[in-house]
């Protein structure tokens, strides 16, 4: 365990040299910094292979030196989308938003010194290092060999994500400095924390399963490999819950893993519109309990799945009403997020700009989340295309958006310094044009494709759209990388030569992580021990001298406007 | 879920461990130096709060609850959509370790009990007896398999058997778990340790029970699937 010496003094944990100091902390906000490492390679890293396949769409006949050294094989082009999938979804998309910033800022905004188990804190991120190095490797290797490899890692990943969200959870429940009660907790601490729970039930059952598939594979028993069963046994035995069930084991993870990323972006994103606009969140509580309903529909769609196993015929009715239930809480946070900017003094720093792309993507990704909680027409048209444009959308790029949205804000917190903000809404401006031109297309493609299996359709007609919008799509993934190119250009420069931050609050925030000095190197919170006395979000108090009021100062030491 | 479930409980414990919400604390930089600032000094050197091994103990086991549910909930799916299920014949032995295993939850309160009474050599006796009574369990379960395998019972003979085999190692596994926890107890130095003999004990006893309870959920679930 860290135990820490008097305020000022460097911590004695680390022995040795630096790089068994920054590699071997146990320090929350080290090990932080260590996750955001890892998201930021692995989306350009991702971000690279989703333009092979784009692409590849386009031109199928186009030679791309770099894959076709690796011996670009069909079955290597297919583990393609599965390596983009997975190190998008488990190093960014889970990474970034809760156990990079989470680490950072949850034990700072709550007022501790650490971690509830720095320990296992440290343990976490290294096995999380490990499954990525051994997906990344998957992919090298031999298929057959690749795929176990990859449930491996996998398994790993999750075993890690089980050991921080039991972190998470007992640092915000036992672990909150004197006087930080639930209600004054600040909203990204409470998606932080819900997440944290939902994770720990989700990810245990993607571990059974993934033990499960990967007995299959070493120890040749039959849980998923149904076909093989199938064939030895006579024609008369249809058993179909067999072959489901992989994929619904695995969809009870998947469904509720859409709202692993979101939550704690939903938290940002609050936290940034009403920093931003400069007034308290529109019924603080109700979007509370709009997060935990998140949370909670989150879990009953698979708990869904469990119990009804897809034997029952109304259970695809149940599910479908789940799935739409999920636009209540959704709606109470759209509604909070449109009264906190309403007549709010609003900052249109880059970080807010890219909080309200949030807002958008997230709407008009909602919107065909709609379509597709609609059953008839995922039944009947898996219109891929479709699919994938609303996971993007939503899940994908307004996560990305946040988490953006959230870098740029905690930029000098992190590093001591603020990103260049005209790059930053040049980056802004290119990236919000580029997805929605990627995307949008997407849906349509999608919709097209459906139209085809009218009957009654012009399929001519309809090919004859396709190839082009392909291209489009193409061509606008191809600006969003480059747009991209910009933000590391601009991250790289702001780390070594950006902008000095002197002051301790520069943007004017409430909550604790900005009560400190800024980049603190070893001791989070000085001498002495924090004590709130107040609530996350009281911006424009009448009578106070500045428009807000940050939660450790004393009632009597608030200054009072003349 | 639990998070709205959480606040009144967390909130009575709060009011209780720190006297009072927030409002009414010291100024935070009043400590320059006398009885303030050593108070404070010594605050910050000492752990957070010892109450945080038994949440995280209490959550983790929420986690393995889980696990074990998808297995379960897949075996009840396989066991009923699949007309080709044959039944594994249970080892008696089972029964008498699911005995040990349920006197081994007994002596470990028997051993609290006399902790609690402050007879330290008898609760460090029924505390190893527990222990010994828990690698009689793994021991036992070991036996079983041996004694399917005589049968010509593999792990991947069926699925019935692979869930059998599953079940009990996966069972097995986090049981050892709890062995390491009770040799833990058992064997480690407390004067110079965060947390006292009584509260590991205790939080030893947590995990251990919930094993006690897993393992007679699981061998229902095997015995009424059969």
């Amino acid at each position: 365990m860290v135990t820490y010496d008097s305020g000022g003094n460097h911590a004695e944990t680390p022995r040795g040299g630096s790089v068994s100091r920054y590699l071997l902390s146990t320090d929350h906000k080290t090990i932080g910094l260590q996750y955001l490492w890892l998201a930021l390679f692995s989306v350009f890293a991702g971000m690279a292979m989703s333009l092979v396949m784009r692409i590849h769409l386009a031109w199928p006949s186009v030679h791309l030196p770099f894959f076709s050294a690796l011996g670009g094989t069909p079955e290597r082009y297919a583990l393609l989308p599965l390596l983009h999938g997975s190190l998008m979804v488990f190093f960014v998309l889970t990474a970034a938003p809760q156990l990079g910033f989470g680490n950072y800022f949850l034990p700072l905004q709550i007022g501790a010194r650490e971690m509830a188990f720095p320990t296992l804190n440290l343990f976490s991120f290294w096995a999380t290092v490990v499954s990525f190095f051994g997906i990344a490797s998957a992919f090298l290797i031999a298929p057959q060999t690749g795929i176990a490899l990859w449930v491996a890692s996998v398994s790993l990943f999750c075993g890690a994500a089980l050991c921080s969200a039991i972190n998470f959870a007992v640092t915000t429940i036992d672990l909150r400095a004197q006087g930080m009660t639930l209600p004054r907790l600040p909203l990204t601490v409470w998606a932080w924390f819900i997440n944290a729970i939902l994770g720990m039930l989700i990810f245990s059952i993607l571990l059974a399963a993934c033990l499960c598939l990967l007995s299959d594979r070493f120890f040749s028993t039959q849980f998923f490999s149904a076909l093989d069963l199938l064939a030895s046994q006579p024609p008369s035995v249809a058993p179909d819950a067999l072959l489901v069930l992989w994929q619904r084991l695995f969809w009870f993870f998947a469904q509720a893993e859409v709202y692993i990323a979101m939550l704690p972006c939903f938290g940002v994103v609050t936290h940034l519109i009403a920093t931003f606009s400069r007034k308290p969140v529109w019924k603080e509580r109700l979007v509370v309990l709009a997060l935990c309903g998140v949370g909670l529909v989150g879990f009953c769609v698979w708990g869904q799945h469990v119990f009804s196993s897809g034997l029952n015929p109304l259970s695809p009715l149940v599910f479908s009403v789940l799935a739409s239930s999920l636009g209540l809480p959704a709606t109470i946070l759209l509604v909070s997020w449109f009264a906190t900017l309403w007549k709010g003094r609003i900052r249109f720093h880059t970080s807010l700009l890219f909080v309200l792309g949030f807002v958008s993507l997230f709407v008009s990704g909602g919107l065909s989340g709609i379509l597709l909680a609609h059953t008839a027409l995922t039944a009947t048209a898996v219109a891929e295309d479709l699919v994938t444009g609303h996971f993007h959308l939503v899940m994908g790029v307004a996560a990305t958006f946040a988490i953006l949205g959230g870098l740029f804000f905690w930029f000098p917190k992190l590093f001591g310094r603020r990103l260049n903000e005209p790059l930053g809404k040049l980056h802004f401006w290119l990236t919000f044009a580029g997805v929605y031109c990627v995307f949008m297309p997407m849906h349509w493609l999608g919709l097209l494709s459906h139209a085809g299996k009218n009957p009654r359709a012009n399929l001519a007609a309809i090919a004859a759209w396709i190839g082009p919008a392909r291209s489009f799509i193409t061509a606008g993934i191809v600006i969003t990388v480059f747009a991209q190119g910009i933000f590391l250009f601009n991250f790289l420069w702001s780390l070594f030569r950006g902008e000095g931050v002197k002051e301790c609050n520069p943007w004017r925030a409430t909550t604790l992580e900005w009560s400190v000095a800024l980049s603190t190197p070893s001791d989070d919170l000085g001498a002495c021990e924090p004590i709130v006395y107040r609530g996350a979000y009281e911006f424009g108090v009448p009578g106070a001298a500045e428009d807000f009021i940050p939660q450790h100062v004393a009632p009597d030491r608030v200054a009072k406007a003349n | 879920m639990a998070g709205a479930a959480a606040p009144p409980e967390i909130e009575l414990i709060i009011k209780d461990s720190r006297g009072g919400g927030g409002g009414g604390g010291r100024p935070p930089d009043g400590g320059d130096g006398g009885d303030d600032g050593d108070r404070d000094k010594r605050r910050r050197k000492g752990s957070p709060s010892p109450r945080r091994f038994s949440t995280g103990i209490a959550i983790g086991m929420v986690s393995i609850l889980m696990f074990f549910m998808a297995l379960a909930s897949a075996f009840l799916v396989l066991h009923h959509g699949s007309k080709v299920w044959v039944a594994v014949r249970l080892p008696r032995i089972l029964w008498a370790n699911t005995a040990v295993l349920l006197g081994s939850s007994f002596t470990l309160e028997r051993a609290r009990l006399r902790l609690s009474l402050g007879d330290a050599p008898a609760f460090r006796k029924l505390w190893l007896l527990t222990t010994g009574m828990g690698v009689l369990f793994v021991a036992g379960q070991l036996v079983a398999w041996r004694r399917l395998v005589a049968q010509g019972v593999y792990i991947a003979s069926n699925q019935a058997s692979s869930f059998f085999y599953i079940f009990t190692g996966a069972h097995g596994v986090h049981l050892l778990g709890g062995v390491a926890a009770l040799l833990f107890v058992a064997l480690h130095d407390f004067e110079k340790s965060q947390i006292s003999v009584s509260l590991a004990a205790e939080i030893t006893s947590y995990y251990w029970h919930f094993m006690d309870a897993l393992w007679i959920f699981l061998f229902a679930l095997l015995y009424l699937g059969k």
